[in-house]
């Protein structure tokens, strides 16, 4: 038999550890473990653009920061599954899109960045609250918030005038009387009802601009069963049988928007993407597309606009250098350029940011930065927590509309979703 | 060499095996061979089946969060899933699902195998378009399912209203939940029929044609033919492809999560999309394997009766 006998094994060990005493010595790698990788999971943006000027900006670090950068990309609604693995197995990327409650969710699996969202926020004049909120968990700042996404009334100007009316709705009691009229005139509004994260977005907002809540400030009380919840239903029956179609029971994320670019649709409550899209695309529809701010009610204007924020994980062997690539992109020439790729669908959570032009300079998007001042995170006014999560990623009020869309009684109904909360919140009380 | 041992006995010197010679002495063992041949097999059902089996077994007895390992709380998931009103859904929906479809793949799947098993022009390929279906991604194929029953761009809906056959604007496939439970059935039977139309193909080319023959002497009509000598002969090949579909079909995750993601109102929900909602994007991890273990036991003795059965045939 050949093989490594006694001798020639010590010699290579031999070799091997005076190497490894040189790289000591010199205090460095050896070369080739030299160069760090970054790595960045993010989302398939819906302007495609932004993400390819972020992947420009992640090289430019790069090579400022001599390491190399990888952005991966993917499905929004895959996230949550990889997230997941990655926190299971705590192994994967160094950093990721965070949404939702991933904060609270990996609370102690999260790199504390208190140190870098404070700098953040002096610099640029302050995180407007709700974007904080998303972030800030008991043991500090478990994120930093990266964009949100405003979530406006997008109308067909043309069909809104065809009916006769010069004004977008500015409370969903007029949306409702508009909506009778185009439904008649065969342009009916459409809102989700179906499991798709756009039917809750627009549910909180409405039910908040009723005075409505899902759980209380404690976040241990279900509060769905109630009159103004009750209110909230009605309303949803009355728009569904007289100014939507039975379709919006089957829509995903993408069914609105798909639904206001045909020219069927008159109305949808959604981020600034179909008028995007419809520009992109080079549409006629592009000029009748408009946008207003989120309806209000008898409580006031709320919104429930997607807050997306950068999570480092703690496993990760490049905190500081994560840190570092945030502060980066938060840089106000890198954050500008990417507003400007994104088409303004990039909102800043930081108040002198949002001073970007895109913004007042084209009357289709002025309006968007106020939606700012009456966003809250989901859940609200109980802090967002995983239980929070929960009832959205088991689309509850969904289907609690669905439910009386479909005949159930209301009060029948809001049992249910009261049933439902209660499970949510149980099981976030036993989380240790 | 043999002729060198037998020289060295024949001179009467006694071989002392080598260390080499000891080691195959012991290795050509039959007991160790053998073992050693299932070996790997053994180690990559150990580490791909049984390890994560195991671990499903101790996620749904205990409180286990994605992230933050649990207690063990005995029966306690079980216990609060069937106190959850969307989990009974998901039993009855499952059931349903199960059970239509697999009536209508054993019902169209016997038929297609019957019109397969005649000598037609291009049999061969006919025989090989038939299996595409099963051969393309499944989630690719649903997505064109998907568009087919869009609310909006339906061809589906189109086409019928075109003929006369529907009035617009015709069903709303995934939004209203018989539709939606329809929907889900026929990309289901869509896609399991090649399966079951192949392997009830291979079962009928081994049918020998004397009993046929036989048949035709004592003057029995094509349908009692069937009747009488197919189907009986069919029985056990039909036996394995069922209890095969009945666990894929009851397990099936894809067209559910493309075309509705469980809903209308969780009307389409089946245990493997119940389970990764709660288990995978709520982060429920002992809820989510108490969702998909659950049918274990009943389908375990489903397994256990139809192979018993197969054994005594």
């Amino acid at each position: 038999m050949t093989g490594t006998t006694r001798r020639e094994f010590l010699k290579a060990s031999a070799a091997a550890s005076t190497g490894l005493a040189t790289s000591l010595a010199l205090g460095r790698a050896p070369a080739f473990a030299q160069k760090r990788e970054l790595t960045f999971l993010s989302w398939n943006h819906f302007v495609p653009a932004s993400d390819d000027e972020l992947r420009r900006q992640a090289e430019v670090f790069a090579k400022q920061a001599n390491c190399s950068v990888r952005v991966d990309t993917m499905a929004h609604l895959q996230m949550p599954a990889k997230v997941a693995a990655e926190a299971q197995s705590q192994s994967g990327h160094d950093m990721y899109r965070s949404a939702g409650a991933d904060p609270f969710l990996y609370e102690h699996l999260h790199a504390n960045l208190d140190d870098l969202v404070d700098k953040l926020g002096k610099q640029y004049g302050g995180w407007y609250p709700f974007a904080a909120e998303m972030n800030q968990t008991k043991s500090g700042w478990k994120g930093v918030p990266w964009f949100w996404v405003s979530f406006p009334g997008n109308y067909n100007q043309a069909h809104f005038k065809k009916a006769g009316f010069e004004n977008p709705p500015k409370t969903w009691a007029e949306l409702l009387s508009m909506g009778k009229v185009l439904k008649k005139q065969g342009n009916p509004v459409g809102i989700p009802i179906s499991h798709c994260s756009d039917a809750h977005s627009t549910y909180w907002s409405v039910a908040w601009s009723f005075g409505a809540r899902v759980i209380e400030a404690d976040g241990k009380t279900p509060a769905i069963n109630s009159d103004k919840t009750a209110q909230v239903l009605d309303w949803y029956k009355e728009l569904y049988a007289e100014a939507m179609e039975p379709e919006v029971l089957s829509w995903d994320d993408a069914g609105n928007n798909r639904f206001l670019l045909s020219g069927k649709g008159s109305w949808i409550h959604n981020p600034v993407s179909p008028y995007n899209a419809a520009l992109k695309e080079k549409m006629p529809i592009a000029d009748d597309i408009n946008h207003h701010n989120s309806p209000a009610g008898p409580a006031g204007a709320h919104s429930a606009p997607p807050i997306l924020g950068i999570a480092v994980w703690k496993f990760s062997k490049n905190v500081e250098l994560a840190k570092e690539f945030i502060q980066f992109l938060f840089k106000k020439e890198n954050y500008d350029a990417w507003i400007v790729a994104s088409n303004a669908f990039n909102h800043p959570p930081l108040r002198h940011l949002a001073d970007h032009p895109i913004w007042a300079r084209n009357p289709k998007f002025a309006m968007l930065p106020k939606e700012a001042e009456f966003g809250h995170p989901r859940g609200w006014p109980a802090k967002p927590s995983d239980a929070v999560q929960r009832i959205d990623d088991n689309y509850v009020m969904a289907d609690m509309v669905a439910k009386v869309v479909n005949g159930m009684p209301p009060k029948r109904a809001m049992e249910w979703a009261q049933d439902q909360v209660a499970r949510a919140i149980k099981g976030q009380l036993k989380v240790g | 060499m043999a002729v060198g041992q037998r020289a060295i006995e024949a001179a009467g010197l006694r071989h002392v095996p080598g260390r080499l010679e000891r080691l195959r002495q012991w290795w050509e063992q039959e007991d160790v061979f053998g073992y050693g041949l299932i070996l790997p097999a053994l180690v990559l059902l150990t580490c791909l089946v049984a390890y994560p089996f195991g671990m499903a077994i101790y996620f749904s007895l205990s409180d286990y969060w994605v992230g933050s390992p649990g207690q063990f709380v005995g029966l306690a998931n079980y216990r609060e899933i069937l106190g959850n009103e969307t989990f009974r859904q998901t039993v009855q929906n499952s059931f349903v699902f199960t059970g239509i479809a697999l009536t209508l793949k054993t019902v169209l799947g016997v038929w297609l195998a019957v019109l397969l098993a005649r000598d037609v022009r291009f049999k061969r390929v006919l025989r090989g378009a038939v299996l595409l279906p099963w051969v393309i991604p499944t989630a690719l194929s649903t997505l064109g399912w998907w568009w087919m029953f869009d609310s909006l761009y339906s061809v589906v809906n189109w086409t019928a209203i075109r003929l006369g056959l529907m009035s617009a604007p015709g069903p709303n496939w995934l939004g209203q939940s018989s539709y939606a439970m329809a929907a889900v059935i026929v990309v289901n039977i869509w896609r399991g029929l090649p399966f079951f139309a192949i392997t009830v193909l291979a079962g009928l080319m081994s049918i020998p044609r004397e009993f046929y023959e036989a048949a035709e002497v004592d003057g029995a009509s094509s349908r009692q033919r069937f009747w009488h000598v197919t189907l009986p002969l069919l029985k056990p090949v039909l036996a394995v492809v069922i209890l095969f579909s009945t666990i894929f079909t009851f397990s099936d995750f894809n067209i559910v999560q493309v075309l509705t993601r469980g809903g209308p109102v969780n009307t389409t929900h089946l245990f493997a999309t119940l389970a990764y909602q709660i288990g995978l994007q709520g982060g429920n991890l002992g809820q989510g394997a108490a969702i998909s273990l659950f049918l274990f036991p009943m389908l375990a003795m489903v397994v256990f009766l139809q192979l018993r059965y197969i054994r005594k045939d």
